[in-house]
């Protein structure tokens, strides 16, 4: 085996040295991960421009949108509170009493031997009934038959359409004077009616008609 | 295993390698990256929103133009009801209409006093006012009144009659003098 002599030990110990200095191979490591990093948040930032691009471009759009979607809220709120409010008015004008068919009635119970005086009628609070007040005079052989005749016709014609219906005397009352009808003297009473109703209750329903059973 | 034998020199480099790792973790996650995850969180927190309104106002917009096709029967009834209260006091305009209406009926001298005025306690009728007046009719016949009460009651529908008093005069019991007690929804201007 040749002797093999190396004189260069201390140079090549010194680099080896050098090779492995923990500081270089740290800075070494170090760059190399800051290098990543860096790409790391390049690619981030990328991203992020990306997105913000995206913001603008929705931002734009909403800007063009939200005047009309605002207006749009508007509208539809205007649309509701008028849909409630016609409702509403609809609902008071449907429940209103009306008179004209009530005086109607009241005139084709007056016959020619009656005399209605005064009629004072109103309507309850909420609309829970009518209350009317009738005075007159009525005139015949049998004055008071002739009161009841009218009592009895009013009550009739106000139960077709109307519910709850009383017809009262609250005075029925002979006078002494006597009128002159058709040529004859005919007596007199003065009556005053009370009559309530309820115009918008719902009808009550009619009982079934009773079963009779045959053998 | 081969022991690493470092110098103090080496370990002292070492351990200021070390710093400068934990030193650019910190920097970089605190100074760089930190900041753009939130401003990228932020932005797409926004992104998220904006996309969520334009959605929903989509939405909205096509339930605005059903409610506006839903609404136009209630829209031109409201608008119909609302031409029934001119501009205006209504004590100014509502006598005279009463006045000439009566006069159409062949009912003259018809005078219309303002009672009182209160507001609707239902709250869709906040922009509407109660009146309250009394219409005093002094020289009517029974089936001329009939008449002018059913035109009235058909031709002013916000108009209801709510105390009727009727009662034959003295010295003509052929003609009646009539008291009516009406209230009107009248819209506030």
């Amino acid at each position: 085996m040749a002797l093999h002599l190396n004189l260069l030990h201390e140079e090549i110990r010194e680099q080896r040295q050098r090779q492995r200095d923990p500081l270089k191979i740290g800075m070494m490591v170090l760059g190399a991960l800051g290098a990543l990093m860096f790409l790391y948040y390049i690619w981030n930032a990328y991203q992020v421009l990306g997105i913000r691009n995206q913001l603008n471009a929705e931002q734009n759009d909403w800007s063009k949108i939200e005047p009309k979607v605002t207006a749009a809220q508007k509208r539809s709120a205007e649309l509701n509170d008028i849909i409630n409010t016609t409702k509403v008015l609809d609902g008071m004008i449907d429940s209103r009493f009306f008179w004209a068919p009530f005086l109607e009635k009241l005139s084709r119970c007056v016959a020619l031997n009656a005399q209605i005086t005064s009629i004072d009628g109103a309507v309850l609070d909420d609309n829970k009934g009518v209350s009317v007040m009738i005075e007159g005079l009525a005139a015949g052989r049998e004055p008071r038959a002739a009161a009841e005749e009218l009592r009895q016709l009013l009550l009739e014609q106000l139960g077709q359409s109307y519910h709850d219906v009383k017809v009262e005397f609250k005075t029925l009352e002979d006078l002494d004077t006597l009128v002159k009808i058709g040529g004859a003297n005919m007596a007199m009473a003065r009556f005053a009616l009370s009559a309530s109703f309820n115009p918008s209750a719902t009808a009550k329903a009619a009982p079934p008609p009773a079963r009779t059973s045959t053998k | 295993m081969k022991k690493l034998n470092l110098s103090k020199d080496q370990i002292q480099k070492l351990a200021l390698s070390t710093i400068g790792f934990v030193v650019l973790l910190y920097v970089y996650f605190s100074f760089f990256l930190g900041p753009l995850s939130k401003s990228r969180d932020s932005m797409l927190a926004s992104r998220n929103d904006i996309r969520n309104k334009k959605g929903s106002s989509a939405n909205e917009m096509t339930k605005t133009a059903n409610l506006e096709k839903q609404a136009s029967a209630a829209t031109m009834r409201y608008a119909a009801l609302t031409n029934l209260s001119p501009e205006g006091a209504p004590i100014a305009w509502f006598p005279p209409r009463m006045k000439i209406f009566f006069s159409n009926q062949q009912i003259d001298k018809t005078t219309a006093r303002l009672e009182s005025n209160v507001p609707y306690k239902e709250a869709d009728l906040s922009g509407w006012m109660r009146y309250n007046w009394t219409l005093d009719l002094p020289q009517t016949d029974f089936s001329t009144l009939g008449k002018a009460v059913a035109e009235l009651e058909n031709t002013e529908p916000l108009l209801s009659i709510n105390h009727i008093n009727i009662h034959a005069l003295a010295d003509d019991p052929q003609f009646q003098q009539v008291t009516l007690s009406v209230a009107t929804a009248i819209l506030k201007r």
